[in-house]
């Protein structure tokens, strides 16, 4: 254990002393990753989607602008996308992406990075991770963050399995292709489970981990993992949703690990020294719980000269 | 020589001046009810334009029977439902964002506060030394 702490604190001290490249580093791989599997899924565009310069020039971009920025030109990389299948579909998703905009990111620019992020996580199968560190690490109105990501990413998944079918429509059936694809959104009974599902895990993360309990972080995601999987699996068997269960199992199995090890760098506390103060002011009387961090003291290298 | 209990105060108000006070000085910075007041207009035109773009979608995806059924229909009752609806829509949203934002001031106001303390205390160091010099 103190091992790993010692590892922790090393991160930290590399991550502080070299932020001013890192960061960037970061939003420039990070913008890469989302741009590339667009066009990996939806490439359907040649312009930007036929060679790699241009996502690199615009991941080049997103390294010094603020983190929204990614999600603003994936926003964008999806819309153009969608209009080189048909301009309905490009209309849909423009329409999608700005509702998010105005209505919500407008007042809560801070977890916008969710809706790049959520996609890409299920592409990697493990979805699960994002609304079990959202209910640790923001509050509950994030859950409408997950909610764009979601909706996000099937309308990608949409586009990518009905592009020839769409494209075949006559070009004189305009109405007829919106129909199509408004129809295949808002009818996808898979998209509505999901959506109850991560909002379920969201809240009872958030709630379970401001109790006051002994290893409230962990039962939290836990009990917000279950129950998750629950709510998917009878959604499944209620609406024949094609979830598979496996894929599912270890999904939120590897959702789980990730989220101890990301509790290992945000929650670290040694339950076993918890103290129970008891003390009074004028004004109140104040019974506190006070848990210590577990932390590791650094190791102190002295440099000896000897002439 | 170097305070260095004044060296770390003034660290953490610059560290916050540059991230979190910027934004809560921007909102401090306007009266509650002007800071409202504009946040809710800006929230008005916010919903105005979601609604617009609903409402285009909605028509899009029935304008077949929309344009059949334009001639029959009762143009003054199809006005006042989608007027109705607006109203609603917006007005749900202006609250929200009232909620929100009266929070978001309230918060700013706090976090200000404790500031304005950090920088008493400051002038109050700086008095005890040239005292003391």
């Amino acid at each position: 254990m103190s091992a790993l702490l010692e590892m922790r604190e090393k991160l930290r001290d590399i991550y502080s002393k070299g932020e001013v490249y890192l960061t960037p580093l970061f939003k420039f791989l990070l913008a890469l990753v989302v741009l590339l599997s667009i066009n990996a899924n939806i490439g359907y565009m040649d312009r930007i989607a036929g060679n790699i310069i241009i996502p690199l020039i615009v991941a080049l971009m997103c390294s010094f602008l603020p983190m929204n920025f990614i999600v603003l030109f994936g926003a964008l990389f999806v819309c153009l996308n969608s209009y080189a299948v048909s301009l309905e579909c490009g209309i849909v998703a423009l329409a999608a992406f700005v509702l998010m905009f105005i209505l919500y990111f407008r007042f809560s620019s801070k977890d916008t990075i969710v809706v790049a992020l959520l996609p890409l996580m299920f592409m990697l199968k493990i979805p699960y991770i994002i609304p079990i560190a959202v209910g640790l690490l923001c509050t509950p109105l994030s859950v409408v963050s997950v909610a764009c990501g979601t909706v996000a990413y099937y309308l990608v998944l949409f586009i990518k399995e009905n592009a020839q079918t769409i494209s075949d429509l006559e070009t004189e059936e305009a109405i007829g292709k919106f129909r199509f694809v408004i129809d295949g959104l808002l009818g996808n009974q898979e998209i509505i489970i999901v959506l109850i599902a991560f909002s379920v895990i969201v809240i009872t993360v958030y709630v379970i981990r401001m109790l006051s309990i002994d290893h409230s972080w962990t039962i939290g995601m836990c009990v917000g993992g279950v129950l998750g999987a629950t709510i998917l699996l009878i959604g499944d068997l209620s609406f024949d949703t094609h979830i598979s269960l496996l894929s599912l199992i270890l999904g939120m199995i590897a959702s789980l690990l990730l989220a101890v090890g990301l509790q290992f760098f945000v929650f670290n506390v040694d339950y076993s020294r918890t103290e129970y103060v008891q003390f009074e002011d004028d004004e109140y009387y104040y019974y506190v719980k006070a848990v210590p961090k577990n932390s590791v003291p650094q190791t102190k290298v002295k440099v000896k000269k000897i002439h | 020589m170097i305070n260095q209990e004044r060296l770390r105060l003034m660290t953490k108000m610059a560290a916050y001046e540059a991230d979190e006070g910027k934004k809560n000085m921007a909102i401090a910075s306007y009266f509650r009810s002007d800071y409202m007041g504009l946040q809710i207009i800006k929230s008005i035109i916010c919903a105005t334009i979601a609604y617009l773009i609903i409402f285009g979608l909605f028509i899009y995806y029935d304008f077949e029977t929309f344009m059949q059924d334009i001639y029959k229909m009762d143009l003054m009752a199809f006005g006042k439902n989608v007027l109705l609806y607006y109203v609603i829509f917006v007005v749900a949203y202006s609250l929200i964002c009232y909620i929100v934002y009266s929070i978001r001031y309230y918060k700013a106001k706090k976090s200000l506060k404790k500031y304005y303390n950090r920088l008493k205390q400051l002038s109050a160091m700086y008095d005890l030394e040239k005292r003391k010099s």
